[in-house]
């Protein structure tokens, strides 16, 4: 009985820390048309007030927005389309990835 | 101080300087100043409730190169984006705009109703820029005057948002209406910075007679 408790425990663990490893950390858009940046502080601004962004970085270079999340927390796709094409740009592609925001920043930066 | 000059003054303040578009970004306030060599000086500021259109208000003077007149011209603008293109690593946008105003001149007396009416086409890379612009002012049997004016860019540099943009310009302007004689060329260094408050860009430079050719543009 202690050996099937303790095995469940375990088990439960487990799969939790798999969860919170899997859990999105980031959001990152490639959008067209991001070149000026005046376009940048606008989508930052738009993207800053949303009650699940924790931060928001926009490079121009790479065309990628990157909107990282609280903790628990996530931003539909269909909002994030809306937001940026009401904010006058283009979404190519939307994805959701493990890395925190410094991650991404010093992927870009490694980038040649 | 004049409102120009203190417009000038608030330009060489700035701490460095894209590209002019009459719509920022939706939320956002453009104030602009613009010293045009000593024919054209202008001060605006537009509100946009959204990516495609803003609303405000501007001041401009525009003084005769030979000093025989004088325009002195309050007005309202709208501005409509009529159509962007969002391609890969680059924008291109085509803008309208006009409104109504009051004019005051020194070879008419009293106030006249301004209308004014223009657009402009500009494309945008990181690293290349170019614009066509077109401003026309018009008070009916007192004055007419279209301001003209092309613009290419070259940044030596991919800047991102957070760095210092820098970038060398071109300009070319002509006016009518008996402003100035011929095409008014001019060289111009531009610099943009973005912050946490907003965005500030300044140019500075010279026309091909020496005079002196600033502007300034602030977005939050």
């Amino acid at each position: 009985m202690i050996r099937t408790l303790t095995a469940a425990l375990l088990a439960a663990l487990l799969s939790f820390s798999a969860l919170a490893q899997d859990a999105p950390r980031t959001i990152q858009l490639h959008v067209d048309g991001l070149v000026c940046a005046f376009c940048a502080q606008g989508i930052s601004k738009k993207l800053g007030k949303m009650d699940a962004t924790a931060e928001v970085l926009v490079s121009l270079e790479n065309g990628l927005v990157a909107v990282a999340l609280k903790p628990g927390q996530d931003l539909a796709d269909q909002t994030l389309r809306e937001t940026l094409t009401e904010a006058g740009y283009s979404v190519t592609t939307i994805e959701r990835k493990a890395e925190t925001l410094d991650e991404v920043r010093a992927r870009l930066k490694a980038k040649p | 101080m004049s409102l120009y000059r203190l417009c000038g003054a608030l330009a060489c303040l700035l701490p460095a300087a894209a590209f002019a578009k009459p719509i920022a970004y939706q939320g956002g306030t453009a104030v602009m100043g613009e010293y045009g060599a000593g024919t054209m000086q202008e001060f605006q500021v537009f509100y946009a409730p959204s990516y495609r259109w803003s609303a405000g208000a501007a001041q401009l003077r525009l003084d005769a190169d030979d000093d025989s007149f004088s325009r002195e011209i309050s007005y309202v603008r709208g501005n409509l984006l009529l159509k962007r293109w969002n391609l890969p690593r680059a924008q291109a946008n085509v803008f309208a705009w006009g409104g109504v105003g009051s004019a005051r001149g020194s070879d008419f007396d009293g106030r006249e109703t301004a209308w004014n009416a223009g657009g402009q086409a500009d494309y945008e890379t990181l690293r290349f820029y170019s614009s066509l612009r077109t401003d026309w002012q018009y008070a009916r049997q007192t004055f007419s005057h279209r301001i003209d004016t092309a613009q290419l860019g070259w940044a030596p540099y991919a800047h991102d948002w957070d760095r210092l943009a820098t970038w060398f310009v071109i300009q070319g302007r002509h006016y009518s209406g008996g402003l100035y004689e011929g095409v008014e060329a001019a060289a111009l260094l531009r610099l943009f910075r973005n912050n946490k408050w907003g965005a500030a860009w300044v140019e500075a430079g010279v026309t091909q007679d020496g005079k002196l050719q600033t502007m300034f543009m602030i977005n939050f």
